[in-house]
């Protein structure tokens, strides 16, 4: 099975060609650029660098959040418009969990933070043990201070990743002794570990069409989503 | 601090077109005062200094306008209407924040907390039917 994935879920964007487990090609950038404007020449390069056609695509994967409002609309429409002409099936991901499948086949606990702006971030909390990825907490947005309390109480090192992971660590990192930082290669989303996670949930049935997809959105917590003036101070 | 009397609409788009030499990618205009002051007169001046020609509407319905002709764009933004965070996040304020254009925020009363640290607040105060006090704060104001 080959699957096409695209990432363009926050900061950093990407696409990467999986076929049954093997990674055939991947493109990652992060720099100040539209998205909008990069990754359909980034999915035509990578096809014609691999020597695939699009028409050779079984699934598409795309992150669907949680992440930034006009970055997931890029990626799903992107998604949308290719699996609907070729009338693919689609695996839709949480942007958190793509990102904790970076660390695929290891022994640890993986924090993904995305930030949300505001001290807040979009954060969730997994276990890989092997091949085994457990979720621990749900896809949430929530202040860092809470996050803090999530995590200051773990008796096993917890891995940081996303684009808030940096942001994360040095605020947390005196108070929070286990907290580790992912090296800045596996730092953001990676869409081959996309692919990943849409081969695993396409092998559990978890297959939508081109018109289910949709983003997920995480309501921001109430007391923090006050935007007035005098209310907390960032 | 910079202090500015306006006697009419046009004093103000003019004291717009100069302001808006002054500014550079990235920048975030942050607008405070009330209704009819004077706003969405200023982001017609400040349009034209940046070398925009699109013509410059209220963006109160459309919540952001963009005007991208010119060598700085220029993102126009009414946060009137906006409320909450999830509304703010749904403006795509946030990935406005990171591209290179300039920002003009009306009603930035609403998502004070919400604007990044170096925003130049510009202030209006209506002195009378016609005056306008204009202060703006900020680095190199
Ligand atoms: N010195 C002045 N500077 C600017 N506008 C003035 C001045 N004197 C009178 N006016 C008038 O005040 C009105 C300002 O309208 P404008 O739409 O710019 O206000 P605004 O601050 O954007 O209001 P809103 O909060 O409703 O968006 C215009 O009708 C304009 O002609
Ligand atoms: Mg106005």
């Amino acid at each position: 099975m080959r699957i096409l994935a695209i990432d363009t879920s926050s900061q950093s964007a990407g696409c990467a060609l999986l076929e049954d487990g093997r990674l055939l090609g991947e493109f990652f950038t992060n720099v100040k650029l539209t998205h909008s404007q990069t990754i359909l020449p980034m999915v035509q390069s990578l096809l014609d660098q691999t020597r695939a056609s699009l028409s050779d695509v079984d699934l598409f994967a795309v992150t669907t959040g949680p992440g930034s409002f006009t970055g997931l609309r890029i990626g799903l429409s992107a998604v949308k418009g290719m699996a609907h002409a070729l009338g693919k099936p689609c695996v839709g991901v949480s942007t958190l969990e793509a990102l904790a499948w970076q660390f695929c086949g290891q022994e640890l606990l993986v924090a993904p933070v995305l930030d949300a702006r505001c001290a807040q971030v979009y954060t969730a909390l997994f276990r890989w043990e092997g091949e085994t990825l457990t979720r621990l907490e749900p896809d949430q947005a929530i202040p860092i201070a809470q996050l803090e309390q999530r995590l200051k109480n773990e008796k096993n090192a917890v891995f940081l990743v996303g684009d808030g992971a940096e942001m994360c660590y040095n605020m947390l990192n005196e108070r929070v002794p286990l907290l580790r930082l992912a090296p800045p290669t596996m730092r953001y989303t990676h869409a081959g570990a996309l692919a990943l996670a849409a081969e695993r949930a396409a092998g559990l049935g978890y297959t939508v069409s081109a018109e289910q997809l949709a983003p997920a959105y995480l309501r921001l917590p109430q007391a923090e989503r006050e935007l007035l003036a005098k209310q907390q101070s960032v | 601090m910079t202090r500015f009397i306006s006697h009419s609409a046009e004093e103000t788009e003019q004291f717009a077109e100069q302001f808006a030499k002054k500014l550079r990618p990235g920048d975030v205009v942050a607008c405070f005062g009330g209704m009819g002051m004077g706003k969405t007169v200023f982001a017609h001046g400040l349009a034209r200094g940046l070398g925009l020609s699109d013509e410059v509407s209220s963006p109160t319905f459309a919540l952001v306008q963009e005007y991208t002709d010119g060598n700085i764009p220029l993102y126009h933004f009414d946060m009137y209407r906006v409320s909450d965070f999830d509304a703010l996040y749904s403006t795509g304020f946030f990935d406005y924040l990171e591209q290179d254009g300039v920002l003009l925020i009306e009603w930035s009363e609403q998502i004070e907390s919400a604007l990044p640290p170096g925003a130049i607040r510009l202030s209006f105060a209506r002195l009378d039917e016609n005056t306008r006090e204009l202060t703006i704060e900020g680095e190199g104001f």
